[in-house]
């Protein structure tokens, strides 16, 4: 299956079997995506809905490989998104995530990543911008796995 | 013919473990085994059901405490262990404190330090002169101002608001923070009469009290309520920890180099001997 070998964040796997064999749940999924835009190129980190709020900074993987993304992590929160593997223009997120901290005056910010290891400059990136503001906020760290198991969960 | 089990143990749950001891003293080796102090807990009104929750064991061992515990109270039949309910995330492996748990976790070191120097202190406790009594005095506005004021009004005031203040875990910890205060008020009549005995006796107590009440706190009751609390409310007690340090200003520092000077006197006067 792993003919691919290289850089595991693009090594083709397979997991068919797995995700089909747990039951569905009934009845729809209500989204809990309360704002737009959410790409971190397109957002203003001072829109009303991030003053004072708890923020996701989430790996655009995470929302497909998290089952669970809208109920129990997206409620309540607003978001940005961002892939730091194939994005450009970085330097723009960390300016925009340090006036999160700084402007927008966010409660908390949750930065969920995905295994893979180039998925870590995510949360490089919140860290940096976290170093040059000037106020501080409780900082968590969630790992996803690739089938949307939760691998790692640590304050920052 | 299958044996049909009972499920009397529900009836349990919802009793208080003092009771539960009293009935059947084993149960306390029992809890023992895992860690689970409660028979020399003050106050011992926490239910069982509660107990098994807070002290967050894992399913095994959850399991296992509960048959040991069944097998004392119906020592000749089989009956059904029941699963707790929790609220609270599954344990996974040994989490870090969330940052605000993590600054009173902080404080208590200095809590620690000056307990750790108690024993000397009360070696030289003197009543006599204007020195020995100032010393006493500091020693017991450092309780008063930095354990009491800074520390437990935060828990008090701030942290235990956000959980049901009386669930009896809390009440426990609001009880000891009382018999502090108790402690003090008392510690400052003798000082007023010159009574050393009875300083030296409410120092060596309130140096118990703390001693189990900080182990309780970081081991225990943080990290429960850390399982309990959601994001939002991680970042509103951060926020409103940091608006009371902006309050203290430099108290807690001042209190820092009065332990600081405390134990540099007492070294030195150790190395003397
Ligand atoms: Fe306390
Ligand atoms: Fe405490």
């Amino acid at each position: 299956m792993n003919e691919f070998q290289g850089c595991p964040g693009s090594r083709t796997q397979d997991f068919r079997a797995t995700a089909t064999e747990e039951e569905a749940t009934t009845g729809k999924v209500k989204s809990q995506l309360t704002q737009w835009p959410i790409q971190m190129h397109l957002i203003s980190p001072t829109a009303p809905y991030y003053q004072g709020a708890d923020v996701l900074l989430t790996a655009d993987c995470v929302g497909y490989a998290l089952g669970g993304f809208h109920p129990e992590y997206l409620k309540g929160k607003a978001i940005g998104i961002a892939c730091p593997k194939l994005d450009e223009g970085q330097e723009e997120y960390v300016e925009k995530i340090k006036s999160w901290l700084d402007d927008a005056r966010i409660n908390t910010l949750t930065v969920l990543i995905m295994q893979v290891p180039c998925c870590r400059g995510l949360l490089a990136l919140a860290q940096e911008a976290a170093q040059k503001a000037g106020r501080k906020v409780p900082i968590k760290a969630i790992v996803v796995g690739l089938q949307g198991e939760i691998l790692a969960e640590e304050w920052v | 013919m299958t044996q049909q089990l009972e499920l009397p143990m529900q009836e349990y749950l919802n009793k208080n473990i003092k009771e539960i001891i009293g009935e059947f003293p084993p149960v306390a080796d029992v809890l023992n085994g895992y860690d689970i102090g409660c028979v020399t807990c003050g106050l011992g009104t926490c239910l069982f059901k509660d107990i098994v929750g807070i002290h967050d064991l894992d399913p095994g061992e959850e399991a296992a405490l509960l048959a040991g515990i069944a097998r004392v109270i119906y020592p000749d039949r089989a009956v059904a262990i029941p699963k707790i309910e929790r609220k609270s995330k599954p344990k996974s492996g040994e989490v870090s404190y969330s940052p605000p748990m993590k600054k009173l976790v902080d404080e208590h070191r200095l809590i620690k330090r000056w307990v750790a120097v108690i024993p000397r202190f009360i070696e030289g406790l003197d009543v006599t002169t204007e020195a020995g009594r100032r010393l006493i005095r500091q020693g017991i506005d450092f309780i008063q101002s930095y354990a009491d004021k800074f520390h437990h009004a935060k828990e008090e005031a701030i942290l235990f608001k956000c959980f049901d203040e009386d669930l009896d875990i809390i009440r426990t910890m609001c009880a000891d923070h009382e018999n502090a205060r108790g402690r003090v008020r008392e510690m400052l009549a003798a000082l007023a009469r010159q009574d050393r005995e009875t300083i030296a006796g409410n120092l060596e107590a309130y140096r118990e009290l703390l001693t189990e009440h900080v182990k309780k706190e970081d081991e225990i009751l943080y990290r429960w309520m850390d399982r309990n609390l959601s994001m939002k409310q991680v970042g509103e007690l951060f926020a409103k920890f940091h608006e009371k340090d902006i309050e203290f200003g430099d108290t807690p520092q001042k209190y820092q180099e009065f332990i600081t000077r405390l134990e540099n006197k007492f070294n030195t006067e150790e190395k003397r001997k």
